[in-house]
């Protein structure tokens, strides 16, 4: 794991390079993505995703975090099959030599040669790599058009490579703490939006910040991003599929609550799209299910917790 | 490079501390262990927290974390915050009771001449004292500078060889069962608000001093009133310099917002388990203990950097009240799990089970307001932290 000091460096580096917000593949390749995700996995996932969600950027690079998490050399031509929105279980299944799935993709499914697809079935888990030939591609629009996101249905002739049985908890445990960075990343950028807006706004012949039920409710978001940040820290301290689940969680949450007082605070402006607010806010919402929701990953860790009657304290002083 | 390193020391530093301790805390059990069943009478919780403080007192466990100079056996302070929660966790002392040592004597060690600190420190945890804080009085809660309580030199102020106090407290934790308190007195004009405050340690048993006990909302008497008649305090007994008491009152600030509610975090994981022991096993709860869960980590993950920030010699200041926010929240939603997945236990259920979860759920809805209220944290949080300006 990198020295603080180096983390803070990188972090500002990246953050620069991300600034423009966009298409940031190409940025990213630029930074060394790749290199940094091979050398430090950790680091370079929570940097680069915090960035983009700050940044409001869309990239394909959740597609590399999987591919490296399952083992398998990360490249600009592969591309990763999701699973379905709200959904944690592997997207596939492979049953005597053929293998379908459905779920989710980034834009790089329009553009990858080969796809990754893990799949359950009669041998237990597998991997599957399929030519992206053989895939149906719809692109999303939804609520959120911008963040490039494909719906993949696939039926191929092929059996993949053995997988062991927990790679894809694995995979599950790093797409989550990717995509809960980068709803911390978009929640802080929320979170300067509102209270920008806040100090400028005057009404009744004063700045908007000045009034109590404003300023509780930016405290209210404040808040909830730093706890969010703190969870993050001690996934990267303590990392296990139960802290990047309660990661996940959290983040859920957070992005909720920080995107309905922000929003109140933001008032009309930020009703329209002429303020950059709405794109955080669909971005939050596209993201909370990816991996499953806030509301599901806690019913499955209470679930958890009941099946054993034990609580875990996770992190130590 | 260096502090990386010595970061990593602090961390092994407390993981050996915390294997020995739990090994010899499961040896120690039974001696160790309540006599009575949960909850008890507060005077049974008294009982049990200083017969345990002596126990570990003579076993060292109550001197780590504590300099030399007042008997201790030095080390990070983070090891008693590790006790302190191990004997939360464990049910062995209530961590509200227990916790005020970390309120109490580092402002002995910090301002008091080194003779006094170094005889009655050890008094304390040792258990063979209590002590109480006085600070708060009927027209002081959130607004604690405008206090006005207050102590008058026996001549000059710069000669005077006592102090005669009057006025009253009020909410001031186990004033009944306490040998000392450390006041907070008004020294300067009515208007001088947190210019002219002093800290003193007082003895309870001086005459002049009245205590009279306050039910609480579930039936205990943590807290009391104190009054102060012509009390006679010796000049020696002021803490820190004349009017210099609101430096003492804030520098109680980092260990409340790290210690303490470390301690008070690893109490309510131990409250969530009991509950998740015998909760119906079914989605509804699944939920509930799930949310109730994450908001316990999400705090703990908080509380934890700001324990190793302090180590590293960090100033703690306006960032803890976003832990104080969350740890009111969680542990207000730990008991809410409670009400809503035992329905009939805190409503109707008088054995002992039904007695302690309806205390302690009673007791939860303070959490919101003591050690300054939720609205005071986010007030802070806006003006400090946010940078919004001025309030109206």
């Amino acid at each position: 794991m990198m020295e603080a000091a180096e983390r803070v460096l990188l972090a500002e580096t990246v953050g620069d390079a991300l600034s423009s917000g966009g298409p940031l593949d190409p940025v990213l390749a630029k930074l060394g993505w790749l290199e940094m995700l091979d050398a430090e996995p950790a680091d370079a996932v929570d940097i680069v995703f915090n960035a983009l969600g700050r940044a409001n950027g869309t990239a394909t690079v959740l597609d590399d975090v999987l591919a490296s998490a399952l083992g398998t050399q990360p490249r600009a031509d592969l591309a990763a099959l999701l699973p379905p929105f709200a959904t944690w279980e592997p997207p596939g299944t492979s049953h005597g030599g053929r293998t379908a799935g459905v779920g989710l993709a980034t834009a790089r499914a329009s553009t990858a040669t080969e796809m990754l697809v893990v799949c359950h079935g009669d041998a237990g888990p597998s991997v599957v790599t399929v030519p992206t030939s053989a895939i149906d591609l719809t692109p999303v629009h939804g609520i959120d058009p911008n963040a490039g996101f494909h719906l993949v249905r696939l039926e191929t002739d092929g059996a993949g490579a053995p997988l062991n049985a927990g790679a894809w908890d694995t995979a599950v445990a790093h797409g989550r703490i990717a995509v809960a960075q980068q709803i911390a990343g978009a929640s802080r950028a929320m979170l300067d939006l509102a209270r920008t807006h806040a100090l400028e706004r005057v009404q009744f012949n004063r700045p908007i910040a000045r009034f109590q039920a404003i300023r509780h409710r930016l405290a209210e978001a404040l808040v909830a991003v730093e706890a969010l940040e703190a969870v993050l820290i001690a996934a990267r301290d303590e990392p296990s599929a139960v802290t990047a689940a309660l990661a996940k969680t959290v983040a859920g949450r957070t992005a909720r609550t920080v995107g309905a007082h922000c929003q109140q605070v933001l008032a009309g402006i930020g009703f329209t799209t002429d303020h950059p607010f709405h794109r955080y806010l669909k971005r939050t919402i596209a993201l909370e299910g990816f991996f499953g929701s806030a509301d599901e990953i806690a019913t499955d860790l209470g679930r958890e917790l009941l099946a054993t009657r034990l609580v875990p304290t996770l992190i130590e002083l | 490079m260096g502090q990386k390193t010595c970061a990593r020391r602090l961390l092994m530093e407390i993981a050996e501390f915390r294997t020995g301790l739990h090994s010899w805390l499961d040896a120690h059990e039974s001696e160790l262990a309540p006599t009575f069943s949960p909850p008890g009478t507060l005077d049974e919780q008294i009982a049990q927290m200083q017969r345990v403080k002596s126990i570990l007192y003579d076993a060292d466990w109550m001197k780590y974390g504590w300099p030399e100079r007042v008997a201790g056996l030095g080390g990070s302070p983070l090891l008693r915050t590790e006790l302190g929660a191990s004997l939360a966790a464990r049910g062995l002392a209530d961590p509200g009771l227990f916790s005020l040592i970390e309120v109490l004597a580092p402002t002995l060690i910090d301002f008091a001449s080194p003779e006094l600190a170094a005889e009655v420190v050890p008094r304390l945890l040792s258990g063979a004292e209590l002590w109480c804080q006085g600070f708060s009085e009927p027209s002081t809660g959130s607004d604690l500078a405008g206090l006005t309580c207050r102590a008058d030199p026996d001549g000059e102020a710069s000669t005077a060889s006592t102090w005669i106090i009057n006025g009253q407290k009020v909410w001031t934790s186990l004033a009944q069962y306490s040998d000392r308190c450390v006041l907070l007195t008004r020294t300067g004009t009515t208007d001088s608000r947190h210019r002219g405050i002093t800290a003193f340690f007082v003895d309870m048993d001086t005459p002049g001093i009245t205590v009279a006990p306050i039910e609480m909302i579930n039936g205990m008497h943590e807290f009391a009133e104190v009054f102060f008649d012509d009390v006679v305090v010796p000049a020696e007994r002021m803490l820190g310099d004349l009017h210099g008491g609101w430096g003492v009152a804030m520098s109680i600030l980092p260990y409340e917002r790290s210690s303490c509610f470390w301690q008070r975090i690893a109490y309510l994981y131990r409250r969530l388990e009991m509950l998740v022991e015998v909760a119906p096993a079914d989605d509804r709860a699944a939920r509930v203990i799930g949310d109730a869960y994450a908001q316990l980590h999400s705090v703990r993950a908080r509380s934890r950097a700001t324990q190793h920030r302090l180590a590293e010699g960090a100033t703690l200041g306006a960032e803890t009240s976003i832990d104080k926010v969350l740890v009111a929240t969680a542990e207000q939603t730990t008991y809410d799990a409670v009400r809503r997945l035992l329905p009939g236990v805190v409503e109707m259920d008088d054995t002992a089970i039904g007695q302690a979860w309806r205390t302690e759920y009673l007791y939860s809805g303070a959490a919101t307001i003591y050690g300054g209220t939720a609205e005071v944290q986010r007030n802070i949080i806006a003006r400090r932290l946010l940078d919004l300006g001025a309030d109206e």
